[in-house]
């Protein structure tokens, strides 16, 4: 990979686009930060994470999104088009040892082509900014898996596919497809909300909030080997078709029970500094100590913004902290608009212990209240000095953007030139040069 | 080249020799174009046999379903007697297609380098290869840069780096003048033999009387002949293989 363009080319594009977004996102922060100097409320919204890495690396997601294809097609690809593949595939390998070391390939390309990101993260510490370990890993672990599923995508369309132009117009149909169902879909009801959660994108928006959850991450591994072992059903030209299909068929069974397993597990852990995905410290504890099982009836269209709102304020960190929660959409085969009619529109029953009780509230501060009284349970005290205080950073990001629109630049290119020399001849090599009086 | 009484001492030896690898009624169909139609043949051990055919003929699609690149419609592949399996005919068979020009970014030293090691081979041995095939002035440049004919000699290294006991190779004269082609038949009978066998799908039937034991004779998918030239001139009465194959196709 490294002697082709592809991914020299996708480095040099990628240190404008990380670059300006790491300035735009820096410089927005410290505006605010210099906000929350007056205001000192105001500094416990300011997190790294969301003001300056999610931003920072959503640059690096559409290059993942739109280059990264390019990249790992030429894994495959080339050696389709040259027929080198009819070697390759003659080697005393095994073709699940060659995919493997070709997803290797694309993890190392996937490693270069995060250095401007790197840089941008290193260029923050510098000028003092705050990183909390746990979230900042987790978010890597996210782009990592996100740009091995596109490589995976893209390794299974060169495998497939005569020619790299057609691998590549299938993984952006993939990628970019994913895009449409990400805007057009989501928060739609029914069978377009599961169609919806297919998408590509929503790999990354869970760990981009500092959860790390093991369903997904199960999910994300299950189809990344999945595209991997379609790869390798298709890439012997031996092979009759009948035997590819059928190999195909069940894998793709085989990941379709994995990813419905996926689903199941509801083990996740909240990695993020502010605590965002659960509950304040003390009400995890209560709510962990409830065991019976919780039924919440929500009458909401899932479109509605209120539905939206309950899922993230309430109903996700439910699930979260009491496993035997179960929750029924009561209005899910509604529109808002068709609903607005039916006066029990909008309740929340939440159920537990024998006991029912109705809100319209979404947030959880009237909601955990109630949930206390049907389990007949005091409300905890707060406990002191767990508020997120946030991170301020009054800075000048401009300093930063010679390095990316120069001196960074300039490296790749001398890295290119460099890569690029003629490699030393191997010592055996040379005496059999000496003996045929060439020039080594 | 061989003199009269080497080629009558191989002659002997190679009718002596045990089967190698035989092909028992391959046959692959492309819609109702029937590309190859019951090919049987035997190749025995350490001889070089000539897959001979005009352009069509059937030639690399037969070398391809040997390999095992191919899926056939009909016939097995039998080694030493036993059916080899499409997953085990790397393990003995090793097949240089025609007009390849593979990893084209990368230096010629780092392609030798890297079949070497996948297959084990000493740098001695690479060394010999790349002395027997002349390759030294072009170790440290781009395979995209090299003339067709050092191009060739690149796989044609490849191919003699490989430990398989059979090669398969098409159109191996392809991109040499006529003191090239006589050098690289040279090298073939060197390795022939120091014991491999070899099967190379020719058309210039020229080259192919020079170089080959027995023949093997393809038109439209189907064989025509098979035998020394000996035998085959004693089959129609004609002097050369030209003759011969005109005859019989």
């Amino acid at each position: 990979m490294l002697s082709g363009r592809a991914l020299w080319t996708m480095l040099l594009i990628l240190c404008p686009l990380v670059g300006f977004s790491f300035f735009q996102a820096a410089s927005l922060y410290s505006e605010a930060s210099a906000a929350a100097r007056d205001q000192p409320v105001l500094a416990s919204g300011l997190s790294p994470l969301d003001g300056v890495l999610v931003p920072t690396f959503g640059a690096f997601y559409v290059a993942v999104t739109l280059l990264f294809p390019f990249v790992a097609i030429r894994a495959l690809g080339r050696e389709k088009e040259t027929g080198a593949l009819r070697l390759l595939v003659q080697l005393p390998y095994r073709i699940s040892t060659l995919i493997g070391a070709k997803m290797m390939a694309i993890a190392v390309a996937w490693l270069i082509a995060l250095i401007p990101a790197l840089s941008a993260m290193a260029i923050w510490a510098l000028l003092g900014g705050h990183f909390h370990a746990p979230e900042t890993l987790n978010l890597l672990l996210g782009q990592l898996l996100y740009g091995l599923l596109v490589g995976a995508i893209a390794l299974f369309a060169a495998a497939i596919s005569e020619s790299s132009a057609t691998a590549a117009i299938i993984t952006l149909a993939v990628t970019i497809g994913s895009w449409v169902l990400d805007f057009a879909l989501a928060g739609q009801p029914g069978a377009l909300q599961w169609i919806a959660a297919l998408s590509l994108t929503q790999v990354l928006h869970t760990f981009e909030q500092g959860l790390l959850s093991a369903g997904l991450l199960l999910g994300i591994l299950a189809a990344i080997c999945g595209f991997a072992a379609l790869a390798a059903t298709w890439l012997h030209p031996g092979t009759p078709l009948r035997a590819k299909l059928v190999r195909s068929a069940v894998g793709v069974a085989i990941v379709a029970a994995v990813l419905v397993a996926a689903t199941q597990i509801r083990l996740s852990t909240d990695l993020a500094e502010d605590r965002r995905n659960s509950f304040p410290a003390a009400d995890q504890r209560a709510l962990a100590g409830l065991r019976a099982p919780l039924l919440i009836i929500v009458r909401l269209a899932p479109e509605d913004p209120r539905y939206i709102d309950l899922r993230r304020n309430v109903l996700s960190k439910l699930e979260r902290v009491m496993p035997h929660t179960a929750i029924r959409l009561a209005a899910a085969g509604q529109s808002v608009l068709g609903s607005t009619s039916d006066e029990s529109y909008g309740e929340i029953e939440y159920s537990y212990g024998g006991k029912t009780a109705k809100t319209r509230s979404t947030s959880h501060r009237e909601a955990l209240p109630l949930l206390y009284g049907l389990a007949g349970q005091p409300i905890p005290t707060p406990i002191p000095g767990e508020d997120y205080p946030g991170f301020p950073l009054v800075t000048g990001a401009a300093r930063a953007l010679p390095w990316f629109f120069g001196a960074l630049p300039l490296l790749i290119i001398v890295a290119w030139w460099w890569s690029r020399r003629a490699p030393a001849i191997p010592q055996g090599f040379v005496k059999g040069l000496i003996k045929d009086g060439g020039q080594p | 080249m061989m003199t009269v009484s080497d080629a009558i001492d191989r002659g002997r030896a190679i009718a002596d020799a045990p089967v190698l690898m035989h092909a028992a009624g391959l046959a692959k169909r492309y819609g109702d174009q029937h590309a190859l139609a019951d090919i049987s043949f035997a190749v025995k051990s350490g001889e070089v046999l000539g897959l001979i055919g005009p352009n069509g003929a059937g030639k690399t699609t037969l070398l391809e379903a040997i390999a095992g690149l191919v899926p056939v419609d009909g016939g097995d592949v039998l080694w030493r007697g036993s059916s080899l399996p499409l997953s085990r005919r790397r393990e003995h068979i090793f097949y240089l297609p025609d007009g390849l020009r593979p990893w084209e970014d990368q230096f010629v030293a780092r392609v030798l380098r890297f079949f070497a090691a996948a297959y084990g081979r000493p740098e001695s041995f690479v060394a010999e290869t790349i002395a027997a095939l002349g390759l030294a002035p072009v170790l440290r440049k781009r395979v995209l840069a090299l003339s067709k004919g050092f191009g060739r000699r690149l796989m044609l290294a490849l191919a003699f780096i490989t430990p398989h006991p059979l090669l398969l190779m098409d159109e191996p004269f392809d991109g040499f003048d006529l003191r090239q082609t006589r050098e690289i038949m040279g090298v073939i009978r060197d390795v022939a033999r120091n014991g491999r066998t070899l099967v190379l799908a020719i058309h210039q039937l020229g080259d192919a009387e020079r170089v080959c034991d027995r023949f093997v004779l393809l038109a439209d998918g189907r064989v025509r002949g098979v035998g020394t030239l000996a035998a085959l001139r004693a089959q129609t009465g004609q002097a050369g293989l030209e003759e011969v194959f005109l005859a019989l196709t």
